[in-house]
């Protein structure tokens, strides 16, 4: 068998969902390969046969793909349980890895839970897996300094108010409709009393400083400045913006200054660019 | 009388005695910055990220010698080479001044597609052509000679018409490239395919061996398992010893992948190869 067509049935069986045998008898490994035709490719060992040898490989693909999401969503493997093997393989099915590495094989899962109706309850699920991917993709920002804050008072007001502050490369601002922040802190504070999936409106900043990463709730008027900030608004839209807003989304000049003091204590911004 | 062994054609010294640089052991390195000889890094965990492990890297690479171990170049697949891959290899080479480069004998995907693990090639002289003229474009593009790493494998294929070590020798002669040669993987196989190990290793140029691997494995009964989850057995050592004899000191580097102990636990198991290194000529 020439390598190109070899390589492409051990690959659609290795990677096959499903158990060897299946895997063997598969459409994409019959039309290179009759599964009766096996011991013309693979040859036996004394103690294994050739489906039992293609199987070392094919049994560990989906737990290499297991860890590999489980890593980047403990909290998805931990309500999901004994499911959790059944997610990676549905998703490694519909999303396989193409790339070098695996750090960003789970980029699409939040979609892809939008999508499916086997794992419930799936709003959560999308909720809580999207906090997950914000947290992977900050670990992996590439870092700046903070903003020193005398930086900001150095500046006249009128010059301050034309003025863009520049957020953290890892910055993200999460904006839940489910508790999913709740259940990542039971699982992290190992509270064993973790809370049952509940709707709700959560505003969460997540960033990292000196390379751990961090997540905040956040208010919803807090919520929509920095959004306005990470969107390149000047300091003055950002206010006026804010001002002109109604109930919980408007914050009053006395939040202005302690949220302002707030984030560039924790390094949320990495600079201002001058009017 | 044997002769003294020479060294590697290539120049790349014997770096000593060194382990994997794994997540698990960051704080210990960062607070300790314990005696080893040096580290080997796997490339693909540190080529798109800014943040720590790019810190604890630049840290490490500071103060040891540091070679790349990639699994993802895919030397031996009939997909095109992965330019922006190997750009990046080439890149993170550069700052961390690797001492060399090393992926393995193996191919991980085809269509587009990586499994994440390293499937087996088959022997043939189609393979070898293929293998050959693909190290020899990465070694270009890399601006240094590649290190190719003998793989562990469950399966052989009918149609392979020489043994794993002659077209590993093979490869090497032909394409100019450095061997790492992983005693644990050649046991491993060994045992899975029923050939003598010590055979395997006098089938190796020596002189194109630039590091050796060890590393602990899962004995199923029926076949044995590459885990790097354990102590290396005797039976590993004394094939190390035998390895060590024909090529004299080479950088040798224990691999801990599952289940990491303390980093002094892997570093105690790594320092087990004083023993044989002394035995030896430098």
């Amino acid at each position: 068998m020439k390598l190109g067509k070899l390589q492409k049935w051990m690959q659609a069986v290795v990677v096959h969902p499903g158990s060897t045998a299946a895997a063997l008898r598969s459409a994409a490994a019959r039309r290179l390969l009759p599964a009766r035709k096996l011991q013309s490719v693979l040859l036996p060992s004394p103690t294994l046969s050739p489906a039992e040898r293609v199987a070392v490989y094919q049994e560990m693909f989906p737990l290499r793909m297991y860890d590999a999401l489980a890593a980047d969503y403990p909290g998805l493997e931990h309500f999901l349980g004994g499911r959790f093997l059944e997610f990676a393989v549905a998703y490694t099915t519909a999303h396989p890895s193409k790339g070098y590495t695996l750090n960003r094989l789970g980029d699409h899962v939040p979609a892809f839970l939008s999508k499916q109706r086997r794992f419930s309850p799936r709003s959560f699920l999308v909720n809580l897996a999207r906090l997950e991917l914000a947290l992977t993709e900050a670990f992996d920002e590439r870092e700046l300094p903070p903003l020193d804050a005398r930086a900001i008072a150095a500046i006249p007001e009128a010059r301050l108010a034309k003025s863009r502050l520049i957020t953290v490369p890892s910055l993200r601002l999460v904006k839940l409709e489910w508790n999913a922040g709740a259940y990542l802190d039971s699982i992290r504070d190992e509270n064993h009393n973790h809370p049952k999936p509940r709707e709700g409106r959560f505003f969460i900043i997540v960033f990292r400083r000196q390379y751990a990463v961090y997540r905040l709730p956040v208010s919803q008027a807090a919520f929509d400045i920095l959004r306005d900030i990470a969107a390149g608004r000047t300091l003055g839209e950002v206010v006026e913006r804010s001002l002109g807003r109604r109930g919980a989304r408007r914050a009053s000049p006395e939040d202005f200054s302690r949220w302002f003091r707030h984030w560039t204590s924790e390094g949320i911004f990495a600079g201002l660019k001058r009017a | 009388m044997t002769p003294k062994p020479k060294g590697n054609r290539f120049g790349f010294k014997d770096l000593g005695i060194g382990i994997g640089l794994r997540t698990a052991h960051y704080a210990h390195i960062l607070s300790k910055w314990p005696r080893i000889d040096w580290f080997e890094v796997l490339a693909e965990n540190y080529m798109d990220t800014g943040g720590r492990p790019a810190y604890v890297l630049d840290q490490v690479a500071e103060r040891y010698p540091v070679a790349l171990h990639g699994v993802s170049m895919s030397i031996g697949s009939t997909d095109p080479l992965n330019r922006e891959h190997l750009r990046k290899l080439k890149a993170l080479a550069d700052r961390t001044k690797a001492h060399w480069v090393s992926d393995h004998l193996c191919w991980t995907g085809v269509l587009g597609r990586n499994t994440h693990d390293l499937l087996p090639m088959p022997y043939t002289e189609e393979a070898l052509a293929h293998t050959i003229k693909r190290t020899k474009r990465v070694s270009e593009i890399l601006e240094r000679p590649l290190v190719l790493e003998n793989p562990s494998s469950y399966v052989e294929f009918a149609h392979s018409t020489m043994p794993e070590w002659e077209f590993l020798a093979r490869l090497a002669e032909e394409a100019n490239c450095g061997l790492l040669l992983d005693v644990n993987n050649v046991y491993v196989s060994s045992f899975n395919h029923r050939f003598d190990p010590i055979e395997y290793l006098d089938a190796i140029p020596a002189d194109r061996v630039v590091q050796y691997h060890l590393a602990g494995h899962t004995n199923k009964g029926t076949h044995i398992i590459d885990t790097h989850s354990d102590h290396a057995i005797d039976a590993v050592w004394k094939l190390y010893a035998h390895a060590v004899g024909r090529t004299g000191r080479v950088a040798t580097l224990y691999e801990w992948d599952e289940d990491v102990p303390a980093f002094e636990v892997v570093l105690k198991e790594a320092r087990k190869a004083d023993k044989f290194r002394r035995a030896v000529a430098a």
